[in-house]
């Protein structure tokens, strides 16, 4: 009884030690990052469309694209940014100690992680969702279908649990046959060893382009789970998460707006519209409230265009793109069906 | 009564099977109908895998290519080597700029050309060679690789390799030309053979000190540009991760495991944790503990360069290896060498440094390359924690847009290329084996 008192103590002490160390060095993360003079965003081991590496060794995708945005809003220098790829494991950790500035790397924004892990999860960048593939001469046209079906499925994540939710639901008896890593398990699908291969639907279209005969196989319709996928920075700094939540939005805005990488100069000294010239800069005083530079907004898009062309780029058809189509997905603009909507710039 | 013949008998020739490949064949391999069948079989068998190797990775496979799509558009079946020769750079030189990269290969070539007269029996000096290279080339290399502005201190090392540099190389032309050492030489050349030792050293420091000063000046003038150690990846990390792992774990690998024999109470409980701690945990571990747990410790925004902390576990946790392996050999010294060093007068470290440890080393050569393949191959778990070492470039093909899914092919490059690596390291572990035990011989 002694000893467990004694050991509390010991333990309430040292708590108070280190959360004393964290108030003492009160800095914000915007003063930490502008000291250090560049930004520190984490990505994961590298993922077609989201974050992966070129020939050349440069990092590219939609969510570096997030990245060089805060980068550029906060230097005006989308380069002043060092991507960290961090294990899967670790990522949570790698933001809470204070190595990362910013995780923006396909996190699926849950309840529990936004509440429980100490980070705040922001506005979601892409909206996923898990789905199948199957081989056209199987003769399966729906999810439903695949009662005693063999699944091939990337184990540790949220897609295996989701596989055996959809599974008991539904009581079609799946068996899970799981893997490590992605190409192991589309080979052993395209060898024969199992009846269909879920992912996420983005992923699942991004490898289905590289099988040997991609008409061969289909994407089936349904959608097994809500993935939004969203950029995260620690809990309590709010100045911190506007800055990140806003760069966002301003993509997304720009796109309503019809701004984009080519004609930002342009709008931006012969545009009449108020809601133009107040988020380029040229009016206002939108920036105050963030703590950063009147025209971090033009700074975005100059450095990396909208929301659209951004997508376009990485994840639509263009050059290193993915190939998913946009149009009538929940990633489209709001005026289009889709959920990409901002607040206001005003 | 004998019959003896003047004449001699003509030499008969060797047996046919002994001469002649077909005779050879029929000997070994078609001796009996059984091992004529078991012969048939296994050449099938052969074929049947070499034919699939052949054909998928060089008859049907695509050299060239823009991307993956490319590849199957010439051929469904056979490898798509493009997207291999398209990442080269990144595979040998990670994320580097690809206009400094004459730096890594320049310090290797550096390393290569520094090492070459130990290997050459012509040139003496051999141990100030090789201390020269432990002193020096790190900082120099180091400088190379990283680059920005020097500090005074690096200025003086950088400069102070050069000249080590310089010096090693006329040593070694002399050696070669004139089968004599540099200072020999340059007292002839000088006509000061004949002076005493005395002046004979203060002429050579005075030298060495006229040679640093002139390099000094000249190194000043020119800086390279800053890498920052984030950029350095593929086989280039893996070797300076591994370099620096090999080079400092076999010395705390012997200092651990003389500490662990030690007669003195404090050093042996402190060496003995120590090793039992490092070995007791898995490498992928003491890395999470190293890159994720340690900055926890650290007062906030104290932030070690990930490098450093990955290298320093690497280090940490291979030492514990050497000191066993030294230790295995250390207790195969027989007693009779300590008693004898001690009555001949030395002193502690005379025994270890000047008796046992020759004798013992000799002995752990095996097993001492055998702990460096190990740990060669085992530096590829930094992958795991992000950083882009040989393995993280090689899987990070499969994810470039261009070569999506492209996984076999990478994978089966990196396994030959550390083959290579590993079975040359091996190999010439044994001619140092069969070199330093020409005594042995019974």
């Amino acid at each position: 009884m002694k000893l467990k008192s004694k050991l509390m103590t010991v333990t309430a002490a040292a708590a108070i030690l280190f959360s004393g160390a964290t108030i003492a060095s009160a800095e914000t993360t915007l003063e930490t990052v502008q000291a250090r003079g560049h930004l520190r965003c984490q990505v994961g081991p590298p993922s077609p469309g989201f974050y992966n590496l070129d020939s050349a060794g440069a990092w590219y995708g939609i969510d570096v694209a997030i990245c060089e945005s805060v980068a550029a809003a906060i230097f005006g220098d989308k380069t002043k940014l060092e991507i960290q790829s961090v294990s899967s494991q670790q990522r949570f950790t790698a933001l809470a100690n204070g190595d990362s500035d910013l995780l923006s790397r396909t996190a699926t924004w849950t309840m529990s992680r936004d509440t429980q892990l100490g980070i705040d999860f922001l506005q979601p960048n892409f909206y996923d969702g898990q789905g199948f593939t199957v081989r056209k001469d199987s003769g399966i046209t729906s999810a439903l279908e695949l009662k005693g079906a063999k699944v091939c499925v990337t184990t540790g994540t949220t897609t295996e649990l989701n596989l055996t939710d959809f599974s008991r639901q539904n009581d079609l008896n799946i068996s899970n046959v799981t893997f490590e890593d992605f190409n192991v398990r589309d080979d052993t699908y395209l060898n024969g060893g199992c009846d269909a291969v879920t992912a996420d639907k983005s992923a699942l279209a991004g490898n289905l382009a590289n099988f040997p005969v991609p008409a061969d196989h289909l994407i089936l319709p349904e959608t097994l789970s809500k993935e939004p996928l969203a950029p995260a920075v620690r809990h309590g700094d709010n100045q911190w998460a506007d800055i990140v939540r806003w760069s966002v939005y301003a993509l997304i805005n720009a796109e309503e707006l019809g701004i984009t990488q080519a004609n930002v100069d342009d709008m931006r000294s012969t545009s009449k519209d108020p809601n133009v010239l107040r988020m380029l800069g040229a009016e206002g005083d939108l920036n105050t409230g963030l703590g950063l530079d009147k025209d971090w907004a033009y700074n975005i898009i100059k450095a990396v265009g909208n929301y659209g062309e951004i997508y376009e780029a990485y994840i639509g058809g263009g050059e290193q793109g993915i190939g998913i189509n946009r149009a009538g997905s929940l990633n489209a603009l709001w005026t289009d069906g889709g959920l990409m909507y901002s607040p206001p710039m005003r | 009564m004998a019959i003896i013949t003047k004449q001699k008998t003509a030499d008969r020739p060797a047996p046919l099977s002994e001469t002649s490949v077909l005779g050879w064949l029929q000997k070994n391999l078609f001796s009996s109908v059984f091992n004529t069948v078991l012969t048939l079989i296994t050449i099938f068998i052969i074929y049947l895998t070499l034919s699939g190797v052949v054909v998928w990775g060089y008859l049907d496979a695509t050299f060239v290519a823009d991307k993956r799509r490319e590849c199957y558009d010439n051929s469904l079946t056979g490898a798509c080597w493009a997207g291999v020769i398209a990442w080269l750079d990144n595979i040998f030189y990670g994320r580097y700029p690809r206009e400094e990269i004459w730096r890594i290969d320049f310090g290797g070539l550096l390393l290569v050309l520094w090492m070459l007269p130990l290997w050459l029996a012509r040139v003496k000096g051999k141990i100030l060679i090789g201390a020269s290279v432990i002193i020096f080339y790190p900082f120099l290399a180091g400088y190379m690789f990283t680059g920005g502005d020097k500090g005074w201190f690096m200025q003086f090392m950088v400069a102070g390799a050069i000249t080590a540099f310089i010096i090693n190389m006329t040593n070694m032309l002399v050696g070669l030309l004139k089968n004599t050492s540099l200072d020999v030489f340059l007292m002839q050349l000088f006509g000061q053979a004949d002076a005493g030792d005395k002046t004979q050293r203060n002429i050579l420091l005075a030298m060495v000190a006229a040679l640093f000063v002139v390099v000094f000046l000249w190194q000043a003038s020119w800086n390279v540009t800053e890498v920052v150690w984030t950029k350095w990846g593929g086989l280039f990390l893996t070797l300076v991760i591994s370099g620096i792992g090999i080079a400092s774990s076999l010395p705390l690998g012997i200092f651990l495991a003389l500490g662990r024999r030690s007669k003195l109470p404090v050093v042996r409980v402190l060496s003995t944790g120590f090793i039992e701690v490092f070995r007791s945990v898995p490498l992928i571990t003491v890395l999470f503990m190293a890159t994720t747990m340690f900055p926890l410790f650290m007062p906030e925004g104290f932030v070690l360069n990930k490098l450093v902390q990955v290298i320093i576990a690497v280090i940490l946790f291979n030492a514990c290896y050497m000191a066993e392996i030294v230790r295995a050999g250390l207790q195969a010294i027989p007693k009779g060498q300590f008693e004898g060093a001690h009555t001949i007068g030395l002193g502690y470290w005379g025994t270890m440094g000047l008796i046992i440890m020759p004798q013992a080393l000799k002995h752990m050569i095996p097993n001492i390359v055998g702990n460096i393949i190990g740990l060669l191959k085992d530096t590829t778990l930094v992958s795991i924690i992000g950083l882009f070492d040989i393995l993280g470039m090689l899987r990070s093909i499969s994810k470039d847009v261009p070569w999506v899914g492209l996984h076999k092919e990478p994978l089966i490059f990196g396994a030959v290329l550390f083959f290579i690596i590993c079975f040359s390291m091996s190999k010439y572990s044994r001619h140092l084996e069969v070199k330093l035990s020409a005594g042995d011989k019974h």
